[in-house]
């Protein structure tokens, strides 16, 4: 997903329509047509390892099973809450996946409009709609702190080579941060830290394709 | 759409505006500008300026326009009130409700709708200057919006149109051409079929001079692509 990861294959810009010379099979961002294939979104195409595949640069986030999102609660039902994660569609949260024992009624008791979780994505259907989950790993309601949204296809830049932007702005700016594959970012820590790193994960969504963005990260931070 | 005129609009072979007749005017794509859309585009074709903006895939309303196996495409196309000489009354009109329907047709054909079950797609179009052609140049803004905003699709459209003035087929219609011309003949195409997925015609044509005319539309739309493909590898490509 990274730059740096497809330094060895051939990558290059590509629109909706162009047809891919290869003879790999297709992946991702691709539709076939009379036996050929084509690009079918704006993005970066890579060839490798037999497989060709189109990296979109722009477009909503497409929900899979394991993902670690985080959701803003955009609606309350009687045993459901309905979540924003950026997606086509907002996601279900059911009462028995949320860990707490909600009487019938009193979801907003526990999460009401604008609060933020930090939510496992456990099943999506054929049809698009898709339900997450409080009760995996480390998923919880997220109290203090900001959200800044990305683009989620930058996601891996944010995080960097094995964690190594993300690690970065951590420790420069001494805040917590954690980041939903959806591109929804969560930072806390102390108020002007906040706004510096919120500052850094701006600039990184902004420049996501140009080089040297860990030093330009680092010299932003040093001031 | 006069017809018979006395209106000199072509002398010596040169338009009112110094083209020739299969030239198209100048235009200019800027993809991105509104900060809001998912994806949106400038153009500005001749005096023609058109904002197009992209919303989703999201959630269809009303829901009974829902469908259960693909994403519908809702198109929209407004004049603001200040794009005319005459102010116009802001809001849907006859004709701005037929352009809407063409236009969300034309989209369905391009568009990947079965990736998106019950979803709506939401096309903006509005005419912030019109000398025109406006039709075919939203199109052309609504196909870079609509890549711009990373929806998958097959190609994007190039639209353009083409006509007759002074019994003289001509591509890409100016204002004084539109209203004293003989036929105006809008068309869109995906280029790289060559299908035509939209295709109006106002005035009188015979089947020649049809032809001649669809031909001059035709290679107007593969000029225009080749600018819609510029802005797009503009906004995305440079860097890397």
């Amino acid at each position: 997903m990274s730059e740096e990861s497809s330094s060895e294959s051939t990558r290059k810009l590509v629109l909706p329509g162009d047809l891919m010379e290869t003879k790999s099979k297709p992946g991702r961002g691709i539709f076939r047509k009379d036996g050929r294939v084509h690009a079918s979104v704006v993005g970066h195409s890579i060839d490798k390892s037999g497989y060709i595949n189109v990296n979109g640069i722009k477009g909503r986030y497409s929900p899979k099973t394991g993902d670690k999102v985080i959701a803003i609660c955009a609606e309350t039902g009687p045993s459901v809450w309905r979540m924003d994660i950026g997606a086509s569609f907002n996601s279900t949260l059911h009462h028995s996946e949320s860990g707490w024992k909600v009487p019938f009624g009193d979801t907003a008791r526990f999460l009401s409009i604008g609060d933020a979780v930090w939510a496992e994505i456990f099943m999506v259907d054929a049809a698009g709609s898709h339900q997450i989950s409080l009760k995996k790993d480390d998923c919880r309601k997220l109290y203090s702190g900001t959200i800044v949204k990305i683009d989620p296809t930058n996601v891996s830049r944010v995080i960097g080579k094995q964690g190594s932007m993300i690690t970065t702005i951590r420790e420069k700016t001494q805040t917590r941060i954690q980041i939903g594959q959806n591109g929804y970012i969560w930072i806390d820590g102390k108020g002007d830290n906040i706004s510096l790193a919120q500052k850094a994960v701006e600039m990184i969504n902004e420049e996501a394709t140009s080089k040297g963005l860990t030093k330009k990260i680092e010299k932003l931070l040093e001031k | 759409m006069a017809g018979q005129t006395d209106m000199e609009l072509i002398k010596n072979g040169v338009r009112l505006d110094g083209r020739k007749p299969d030239e198209i005017r100048e235009v200019k794509i800027v993809a991105g500008v509104l900060d809001n859309a998912d994806g949106s585009c400038y153009l500005e074709w001749g005096n023609n300026k058109i904002y197009a903006g992209v919303f989703g895939p999201m959630e269809c309303h009303p829901r009974h326009k829902q469908k259960a196996d693909r994403a519908i495409v809702q198109a929209r196309y407004t004049m603001a009130p200040f794009s005319v000489n005459d102010r116009k009354r802001p809001g849907l009109d006859r004709r701005s409700s037929e352009i809407s329907y063409i236009v969300s047709q034309a989209f369905e054909k391009v568009v990947m709708v079965e990736e998106f079950p019950k979803a709506s797609i939401r096309v903006d179009m509005q005419v912030v200057e019109a000398h025109a052609g406006t039709r075919c140049a939203a199109m052309t803004a609504a196909s870079v919006a609509l890549a711009d905003a990373g929806i998958p699709m097959r190609d994007m459209i190039p639209a353009c149109a083409s006509g007759k003035v002074n019994d003289v087929v001509v591509v890409d219609l100016n204002k004084e051409e539109d209203n004293y011309g003989q036929a105006d003949l809008p068309l869109a195409i995906i280029p790289s079929t060559g299908e035509v997925v939209l295709l109006q015609l106002d005035g009188h044509l015979t089947p020649d001079e049809f032809e001649e005319a669809m031909d001059l539309a035709t290679s107007g739309c593969m000029d225009l692509y080749d600018k819609m493909r510029a802005a797009l590898e503009n906004r995305y490509g440079g860097k890397k």
